[in-house]
């Protein structure tokens, strides 16, 4: 869905001793992570373990009160204050899809998707739709741009807010439990569309609870764990095989089920 | 039949007094209504002096009884130089009465824009501004329109308090013609019919409204 990326393998996202603090709940306690251009990092842990703050904290929806965010060549230090250009620039470059889609329920699937490239890439109406078009073609939706999001379905909805995050032309794209307010079935349809993006190329952080998503499709799965990374490695390896206790006891805890 | 051909008798001039009420109503949430847009985004302002200005002007908006905006902006004003018709005095203290009521109603709207949406537009990297004008206001608009809607048909009955400024609006109308008549209650029966001729359909606009909109956001 995106160009072909370059230069893979060097390291384009990495936080470093990331911490987040609600009054005295602390929500990341320092949390280091390194991201690979073209890795898929699936990121799965217990209710409260701090998984969406970490991805907030990767585009900014949260600022961190310590640490160090690196995003394509530039650096972000939370000791002192973020400017508002540095933030859109950062944000430019990362696209997130939420577990409750998100779309503007006073625009039709097409603007959805338009409107943003039109006032954050100064896109024309026409370049912008054509770039929707064929986005939400390829993501099976062809016959609903005229639609009101309410008109669709969870699933049809949740592969529109992805097309709205892909035509601005991410080079990183989080998903926080984009699977979890849907029907099983409708969730398929959007793991397909993940998937297909991985096999592109694109560099993905996923928090999921669909674990045979994150056996299959992450090329590293991590564990969290009261706002730590508690385990990580490779899927198949870790899932088979937990080191801790406590990733061991939420594997099973999901797995049972 | 007598009562038939009296109100046939009285109608004109009723209507004219009903026109004159609508172009009050009219006028005043024209005025009004930008004016509370203002006052709604001011009174959520960053600055803790123009937050708490605002926020005292529009609760002594809120407060202060429609006959008494009108009192003062008609008698009291001239004191202080500034001398109105009734006409002017009544749009211009309905419009201060909307603008205060309407910034919350407004307010209320604008707060109720679900948070997802706000941050999906940040995380898109839309610009506050652009944030505002295209996904803020037009939504918050929207959930604030069936109340705005409602507070346009109270405005319409307020204005009959401009009877006592001598405006010659549906209420004066129907007084001059009871006071020459003697046949107040008649008289005064077919003053309200005409303003339930457009409360009442108003009224159901608003429902209908409501009722499309929900489904529209559901
Ligand atoms: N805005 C906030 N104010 C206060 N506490 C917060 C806030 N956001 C998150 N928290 C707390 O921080 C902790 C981590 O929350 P977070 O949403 O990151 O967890 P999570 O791993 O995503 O959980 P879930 O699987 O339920 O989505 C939780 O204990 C939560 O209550
Ligand atoms: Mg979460």
């Amino acid at each position: 869905m995106t160009d072909p990326q370059p230069k893979a393998g060097e390291t384009i996202l990495r936080l470093n001793d990331i911490r987040k603090v609600y009054g005295d709940h602390v929500a990341l306690g320092g949390v280091s992570l390194d991201v690979k251009r073209g890795e898929v990092v699936a990121i799965i842990g217990p209710s409260g373990s701090g998984k969406s703050t970490l991805l907030r904290c990767v585009n900014q929806l949260e600022v961190p009160d310590s640490g160090t965010l690196e995003v394509l060549g530039s650096n972000i230090d939370f000791a002192g204050r973020v400017s508002s250009a540095d933030l859109l620039a950062l944000r430019r470059k990362v696209g997130m899809v939420f577990q409750s889609f998100n779309l503007f329920p006073h625009m039709n699937v097409l603007r959805n998707v338009s409107f943003p490239q039109e006032r954050v890439l100064g896109r024309s109406r026409e370049e912008a739709d054509k770039v929707s078009r064929d986005l939400l073609e390829r993501v099976g939706l062809a016959n609903k741009m005229e639609n009101f999001p309410q008109k669709c379905s969870g699933g049809q909805q949740q592969r529109v807010a992805i097309a709205r995050a892909l035509a601005l032309e991410p080079q990183i794209m989080l998903f926080d439990e984009p699977t979890s307010a849907l029907d099983p079935e409708l969730g398929l349809e959007v793991l397909a569309v993940m998937r297909r993006l991985a096999d592109q190329g694109m560099t993905m952080v996923v928090v999921t609870h669909e674990i045979h998503f994150a056996a299959e499709v992450a090329d590293r799965l991590i564990v969290m764990a009261d706002g730590a990374i508690i385990e990580e490695g490779v899927p198949s390896e870790l899932l088979a095989a937990p080191k801790t206790a406590r990733a061991k006891q939420f594997l099973s805890a999901i797995t049972d089920r | 039949m007598e009562l038939l051909t009296d109100w046939v008798e009285w109608l004109p001039r009723l209507l004219s007094g009903l026109w004159v009420s609508v172009q009050v109503t009219v006028l005043a949430l024209v005025i009004g209504i930008p004016i509370g847009f203002v006052l709604a985004f001011m009174s959520s302002a960053r600055n803790a002096i123009v937050r708490w200005l605002t926020i005292i002007v529009v609760e002594v908006g809120r407060g202060m009884p429609a006959l008494v905006m009108l009192q003062m902006v008609y008698f009291g004003l001239p004191e202080a130089g500034v001398v109105l018709d009734s006409f002017a005095a009544t749009v211009i203290a309905l419009g201060l009465t909307t603008s205060a009521y309407t910034s919350e109603i407004i307010r209320a709207g604008l707060r109720a824009v679900p948070e997802g949406e706000l941050e999906a537009a940040d995380a898109l990297g839309l610009k506050r501004g652009d944030i505002v004008r295209f996904i803020l206001i037009p939504q918050g608009f929207r959930i604030a329109l069936p109340t705005l809607m409602g507070f346009a048909i109270l405005i319409l009955q307020v204005s009959s308090l401009a009877f006592t400024l001598g405006l010659p609006e549906l209420l004066s109308q129907a007084y001059s013609i009871g006071a020459s008549t003697f046949e107040y209650l008649e008289v005064l029966t077919l003053a309200g019919i005409l303003y339930l001729v457009i409360t009442v359909p108003g009224g159901w606009l608003v429902e209908n409204f409501e009722k499309r909109l929900s489904k529209h956001l559901a």
